[in-house]
């Protein structure tokens, strides 16, 4: 009843005085105790609690009165936390955090400033033929920072191995010549740190970007959209570019794929090399697979190997997952692993996709991909729009399905099995030449997988 | 309102009051200076609803009232007159300032919405009354150790207690402790007063002040400094048990001359920036002596020694160079002794007297 007694005073009282006077005084304010006699208001601090007494006690009587309360006086008394028992979990954490002890306080190493993990190197990266430029574009720039690729721009889809490769050159570069200052951070950190010097009006934010030898820039797809950190970011790269420091970005798109990216950036980006890195092919992901259970100093025969690079075709981190699952797996129950092994788990991995894959889907999805319906793209159109994608989908159902031709030309309503193989071969052209063909490949087929 | 004032008065009392004056604060009057007369006094009071701090002039006072000018404004102003008299004159909510040779007109808010300031009950409040030299003393050594961390408001403040009858002054940023024993005290005193608060009072308090007083109750706490009157609201929660972080014994300890010692920290620190300031102090006991060491891979290495008188066993210990000057600056007597237990443990600096009434704790860092 008290609260439902001082919400109704509060609004009252809300639309009686400013909205600033509002929420000064009235904010955190509660009614501890009706008697007849007395009421008693708690308040944040001895400033409302004056306040209160002096200028708002009139009408708050007033109020009160007219709800029923005619208390002869009426109490203000400061809230406080003091001394009272620990209750909600909340508060016994912070308790001990402000705690009853001294810690050290940690000195800073130099080694953690750069951002760099040792972990990555060149020597452990797996190269095949869906990165080997990249691997050689890499090596280059770590050879000679600032003047070959500059800026080095290097863009795929997840888990393909873009931060291993630029972490790589980070970490050759600073082995090689430590005295050379590397900075490695996502494009995250990049944009709080410029809100951070905003807000606090803080200092240092050009001399940590600009006094610096090698900048790699992870994500950077994330600066998308934020228009203010664009510029400081392009003002920042003009700086180092004109001075003849490497600048190396990461990224999921193409440059002039990144939505909300400003001209004069993109612009810069497409200026040095970029290169994409392509999901790794089934003798990468066997090589990929055999180093890591090297790695982590397991025995795993080939056909195992090669059972689970056949199964896991999205990217190299749930490839590392689902060695690391059957690795494990292995062990905790003292089983050899091999593919019977496998065979059982994988099912685990991939659980949360479609069993089976169905021509169906796999039409169906091409369509919506290209914005088209499923009857333009088994009809006999042969406008330019809708070829291409009908050739796609032909692809992915050789690739992915390995249906016979007779039954893909079946599928898209075509008589002539010729047809599909002539598609099939056009796009397995198209995707080592055109980059447009391969970007939407790879797109169609995480979406077939998602 | 009409009132005449000197100069000299009314600027010492608008810089002091301009100051809490704040323009972030939700209310726009906040950032408003109140001029209000009394008897034959002029107040002039600001507040940020954190602290508030009101000073009293003497004045002619021609005809009473009272009006709020944007702080700012008023206290840059009269800043640049004369030392002359000046006469306030309130009509229609401005403010008229006529001084020699000087005239202006400034717009001002009636008082009405002004909050009100909080005052404490004499007769209910535990009052100490502090020479002005021993608060300064005792302040300005313990707050560098306060926390600027406002997610752990309660360390943020300076804790004011009672303990074995004496008055006590601590804070903690849980890197370092400070601890000040102050007056004797019958009452129970429990009270965390924020450091701006502390601040302001030192800034407030001239050379011809010469005692203060300082007034605690429940929830809120007064200094008086004469006819000045600063009271702040105090931090809500409990301060940590700190006793038991402050180590009864070390297994070494040396004493030396404060200055020399300050001397090759200093130099120490010149070498210890990169490493965030880090010295490694090296206590060799049977050769009486103290070795400090700091290392910059790039700018080059320092190693200083001096004679010191030592107890216990040899050892080493690192500590942030920043965290011993300060320590060494909030020391007064001219020798000092610091003890320490291996690599880990608190060290202590205290000043080498008997019954010293000021410690200061540093915890190592880790190397």
């Amino acid at each position: 009843m008290g609260h439902s007694l001082w919400q109704s005073v509060l609004g009252e009282i809300e639309v009686s005085v400013s909205h600033a006077t509002y929420m000064t005084w009235f904010k955190n304010t509660e009614l501890l105790e009706t008697t007849d006699e007395s009421v008693t208001i708690a308040v944040p601090n001895i400033f409302a609690q004056r306040q209160f007494e002096v200028k708002f006690n009139d009408q708050i009587k007033e109020i009160l009165e007219k709800n029923g309360v005619k208390p002869t006086t009426i109490s203000y008394v400061v809230k406080t936390n003091k001394n009272k028992p620990v209750t909600s979990r909340e508060t016994t954490r912070t308790e001990t955090k402000a705690a009853d002890r001294l810690v050290a306080p940690l000195p800073k190493k130099q080694t953690a400033t750069n951002g760099l993990n040792p972990r990555y190197t060149f020597a452990n990266f797996i190269v095949g033929s869906s990165n080997d430029l990249a691997y050689s574009a890499c090596q280059a720039v770590a050879k000679n920072p600032g003047t070959k690729y500059n800026p080095l721009f290097l863009y795929g889809g997840v888990g393909l191995g873009k931060t291993h490769l630029i972490q790589a050159v980070g970490n050759e570069i600073t082995a090689k010549s430590p005295e050379t200052a590397v900075l490695y951070i996502s494009s995250e950190t990049f944009v709080n740190d410029f809100l951070e010097s905003i807000r606090f009006k803080k200092k240092g934010f050009a001399d940590k970007y600009r006094n610096i030898d090698v900048l790699i820039v992870d994500d950077m797809q994330f600066i998308a959209g934020k228009e203010k950190t664009q510029e400081e970011f392009f003002h920042t790269f003009n700086a180092l570019h004109q001075a003849n420091k490497q600048i190396i970005i990461s990224s999921d798109k193409p440059p002039r794929n990144i939505p909300t990216l400003t001209e004069r950036l993109r612009s810069r980006f497409e200026w040095g090399m970029s290169i994409d890195i392509q999901m790794p092919d089934f003798e990468t992901r066997c090589a990929i697979l055999e180093a890591k259970a090297a790695a982590s100093s397991a025995e795993i025969d080939r056909s195992t190997v090669e059972y689970l690079a056949n199964n896991v075709k999205t990217n190299i981190r749930e490839l590392e997952g689902a060695l690391n699952q059957l690795l494990a797996y292995s062990e905790m129950r003292g089983i050899p692993a091999d593919i019977s092994t496998a065979e059982g788990l994988i099912g685990n991995v991939r659980r949360s996709r479609p069993q089976h894959l169905s021509s169906r889907q796999i039409i169906d999805k091409t369509a919506r991909h290209f914005q088209l319906t499923t009857a333009e793209i088994c009809s006999s159109k042969r406008d330019k729009h809708i070829v291409t994608p009908r050739q796609i989908a032909m692809y992915l159902l050789r690739s992915e399905l390995h249906l016979s031709f007779p039954k893909i030309a079946a599928e898209l309503g075509r008589k002539d099995h010729t047809t599909a193989i002539h598609s099939v071969e056009k796009i397995e052209k198209a995707i080592k030449l055109d980059f447009m063909i391969r970007e939407q490949v790879a797109e169609l087929r995480e979406k077939l997988y998602a | 309102m009409e009132v005449t004032v000197t100069q000299e008065n009314l600027s010492f009392a608008l810089n002091n009051t301009s100051r809490i004056a704040s323009s972030k604060a939700g209310l726009p009057i906040l950032s408003n200076i109140l001029l209000r007369t009394d008897s034959s006094r002029l107040l002039i009071a600001a507040t940020n609803l954190e602290v508030a701090s009101s000073h009293r002039i003497g004045a002619k006072v021609i005809k009473p009232g009272s009006i709020t000018i944007p702080a700012k404004l008023l206290s840059d102003f009269i800043q640049n007159l004369p030392k002359e008299q000046i006469t306030l004159k309130v009509a229609n909510n401005k403010l008229h300032i006529s001084a020699k040779n000087s005239s202006s007109t400034i717009n001002g808010i009636a008082d009405d919405e002004f909050p009100e300031l909080p005052v404490i009950d004499d007769k209910k409040a535990i009052s100490y009354n502090l020479s002005s030299d021993d608060f300064k003393h005792s302040v300005s050594q313990t707050v560098i150790a306060a926390s600027s961390d406002s997610t752990r408001p309660i360390l943020t403040g300076v804790y004011w207690h009672s303990f074995e009858k004496n008055l006590y002054l601590a804070a903690t940023d849980g890197y370092r402790l400070t601890e000040r024993r102050i007056v004797a005290t019958k009452s129970d005193v429990e009270a965390v007063i924020p450091t701006s608060t502390l601040q302001e009072v030192l800034r407030t308090l001239r050379d011809d002040i010469n005692e203060i007083e300082v007034l605690f109750d429940e929830t809120q706490v007064t200094f008086r400094l004469a006819e000045v009157e600063i009271t702040s609201r105090l931090i809500d929660g409990n301060f940590p048990d700190y006793r038991q972080l402050i180590p009864s014994s070390t297994e070494s300890s040396f004493t030396v001359s404060r200055s020399e010692l300050m001397r090759i920290i200093k130099i120490a620190g010149l070498f210890a920036r990169e490493s965030g300031g880090g010295i490694t102090l090296n206590l060799d006991v049977d050769a009486s002596r103290l070795t400090v060491h700091s290392i910059a891979s790039e700018v080059g290495e320092n190693s200083s020694e001096i004679e010191v008188k030592a107890k216990g066993q040899s050892g080493s210990v690192s500590l942030n160079s920043r965290y011993l000057t300060d320590a060494l600056n909030a020391v007064t007597s001219d020798e000092v002794s610091f003890g320490f237990s291996g690599k880990l443990a608190p060290c202590v600096l205290e000043e080498s007297i008997k019954d010293p009434n000021y410690k200061h704790i540093i915890m190592p860092l880790k190397s």
